[in-house]
């Protein structure tokens, strides 16, 4: 299944991300949480939380705690997926954990500001890196993650990364542009990884944009190239030094497996482990490899050791 | 009495076909005034894409996205009713491209979904509760005409086969409206969102049933009125209607006396946890269906 990938590292790739990253760090959060009596429960707190990101945009999220704690919680980032309206992590929470789902940019609750809509957010500025979409998107990301960070009640040292699809693929942004800080990762059916690979490899929606972008515009082919560098999973795939694992669906229609498997030989962590599912599609073995997620983030997170097979 | 009245708690509102009556007979009123505009970026050579706006009940200006194959029609149609989630793709997510080429694509953006979502936005989640003390202000109202709408502007386009028109979605809605719209062939539905919706969002904390646990939590005095309300929706009052052929996603018992309750043919199966899986037997289902040997399938579903 792996092959050779034409993905292209940019030699300015990591002073292009740390530049972003130096020019963020100055912006206060200025985070406001307001407890949702609808959305609370007697197990778990909900909380909806705003925060400040990238070019002034605010951006939401869904915050939970277990209302019974002893101490500073592990935490979860629970990045969400394309189309996916942003979930509230309840059920995170009530395992346990400080739960913090988060909807970047363009996401309802987070596109007053910016919304080029669903489908076009992938093509949205992509002849320019430094206006591109997933500029700011993978940087609320990271400011997800830093929110959880300055929580008082989360342990920091103990946040870990989950997604799929394009919650896989912020997984792999985060772990790459946040580095040491990130405990462990989870990434299924990573998107937003060999984009140029995805759009030979297959003809379906969402990469599909990129088809009908550079069908109305072919002359724009070496800028589209030349920036989704600077945005490729893969590319980030050397900066990620936390435990991780990857799942896949060897029938993935949407994330074609071949991409997976160029991410995962990316990776620079040596703490990594691959798990190709037979027979899954987009799900990416999701029925049975829930129960290894649980376990991988058991015991990276709350320093539990159980008998699943884990990283 | 109804045939499955000794199985499913929620009775039949009495006035359950008063109700529905009167909602198409609001939407049989009102002019669908149907504009197009040709959107170049979605469109390939082998299909014309627009975007589409109708009129509501409401009166609610809708959208959808219509995807035409080239060549002389008309075509075999499948029509993408609301799913519960706030984005609506041209065609789904993981199918073909290619597949519109064979089929006439309309993906409705009912009231609240982006692109109909001026003067109201949908709140996810909160869409399962909005309005929900009150049958005749619940979001479902309209969003079931909506999909009513959906039909009657399909059936109005020269493009579409009308003796092979199949609804499509992951939730009831294709039930609602093949019973309330019976000029539809074919439905693939998952009953849910409103098959004995009380009853399973006891047993669940996920959304977005768990919508109703957390609006019972906050308002316990209003079940009686929620449950009222959604008797108007349970697919189980709309079963003796749907005579289209139909692919029932679910599992056994739960679903079994809907899919006997259903007038016309159906399968009831249950997901195999695998959308690879899942994905292909319905691709080949609704392909046969719709009269063709081959199914048209995405790049990594094919041998």
């Amino acid at each position: 299944m792996a092959q050779p990938t034409p993905t292209v590292r940019p030699d300015d790739f990591d002073s292009f991300w740390d530049d972003i990253l130096d020019a963020v760090e100055s912006l206060p959060l200025n985070a406001t949480m307001e407890r949702l009596p609808l959305r609370s429960s007697p197990e778990v707190d909900v909380y909806e939380v705003h925060y400040d990101s990238l070019d002034g945009v605010r951006i939401a999220g869904w915050y939970c705690l277990p209302v019974r704690r002893d101490g500073p919680l592990p935490a979860l980032l629970q990045l969400p997926g394309y189309l996916q309206d942003p979930p509230i992590p309840k059920a995170v929470a009530r395992d346990g954990y400080a739960a913090f789902s988060v909807a970047p940019r363009g996401k309802v609750r987070s596109r007053t500001q910016f919304d080029p809509g669903y489908p076009g957010l992938l093509t949205h500025n992509i002849t320019d890196r430094n206006t591109y979409t997933y500029r700011g998107f993978y940087i609320d990301a990271v400011r997800a993650f830093d929110f959880l960070r300055n929580r008082p009640e989360v342990r920091p040292d103990r946040i870990g990364l989950t997604g799929s699809s394009q919650g896989g693929g912020l997984a792999i942004a985060v772990a790459g542009l946040r580095g040491k800080d990130v405990r462990a990762a989870s990434a299924g059916a990573p998107y937003l990884c060999g984009f140029m690979d995805a759009i030979r490899l297959t003809r379906t929606y969402p990469y599909q944009e990129i088809g009908d972008y550079l069908r109305t515009f072919p002359d724009s082919a070496p800028a589209v190239r030349a920036t989704l560098g600077y945005f490729d999973g893969i590319c980030f795939g050397p900066r990620i030094s936390c435990p991780i694992i990857v799942n896949l669906g060897l029938r993935d229609n949407i994330c074609p497996p071949e991409t997976g498997y160029s991410l995962f030989d990316a990776i620079g962590s040596p703490d990594k482990k691959l798990y190709p599912y037979d027979g899954c599609g987009h799900d990416a073995g999701r029925a049975d490899h829930d129960s290894v997620v649980c376990a991988f983030f058991a015991k990276h997170l709350k320093g539990e050791e159980g008998e699943s097979d884990v990283a | 009495m109804s045939p499955d009245a000794a199985v499913d708690p929620t009775p039949r509102p009495g006035d359950f076909d008063t109700y529905w009556s009167a909602v198409l007979k609001e939407l049989g009123e009102l002019p669908a005034a149907v504009a197009a505009e040709k959107i170049p970026l979605r469109s390939n050579e082998f299909s014309t894409t627009y975007g589409l706006r109708f009129t509501s009940i409401g009166p609610y200006r809708l959208f959808a996205y219509l995807s035409v194959p080239v060549g002389e029609g008309p075509f075999p149609t499948l029509i993408y009713l609301a799913r519960y989630a706030s984005t609506v793709e041209v065609i789904p997510q993981g199918d073909a491209d290619e597949k519109r080429g064979r089929f006439a694509v309309l993906s409705l953006a009912a009231r609240g979904q982006r692109n109909a979502d001026h003067p109201w936005t949908a709140p996810f989640p909160g869409l399962l509760t909005e309005g929900i003390d009150d049958p005749r202000g619940y979001v479902f109202r309209g969003i079931v005409a909506d999909c009513c709408r959906a039909v009657d502007v399909a059936l109005s386009l020269p493009e579409v086969d009308e003796s092979r028109l199949a609804l499509l979605g992951a939730n009831d809605l294709p039930l609602l409206t093949a019973a309330l719209r019976p000029a539809a062939s074919h439905a693939i539905a998952t009953p849910d969102l409103f098959h004995r919706a009380l009853e399973r969002a006891a047993h669940t904390q996920a959304y977005p049933l768990e919508e109703l646990n957390d609006y019972l939590r906050l308002f316990p005095d209003r079940r009686s009125k929620v449950a009222a309300t959604l008797a108007y929706f349970d697919p189980i009052f709309f079963a003796p209607k749907v005579r289209a052929t139909t692919l029932l996603w679910g599992e056994e018992p739960e679903c079994e006396s809907l899919s006997r309750a259903l007038a016309g043919p159906s399968q009831l199966r249950p997901s195999e946890k695998s959308r690879y899986k899942d994905g292909l037997f319905q691709e080949e289902w609704l392909s046969r269906g719709l009269g063709f040997e081959d199914a048209i399938l995405p790049a990594h579903w094919r041998d």
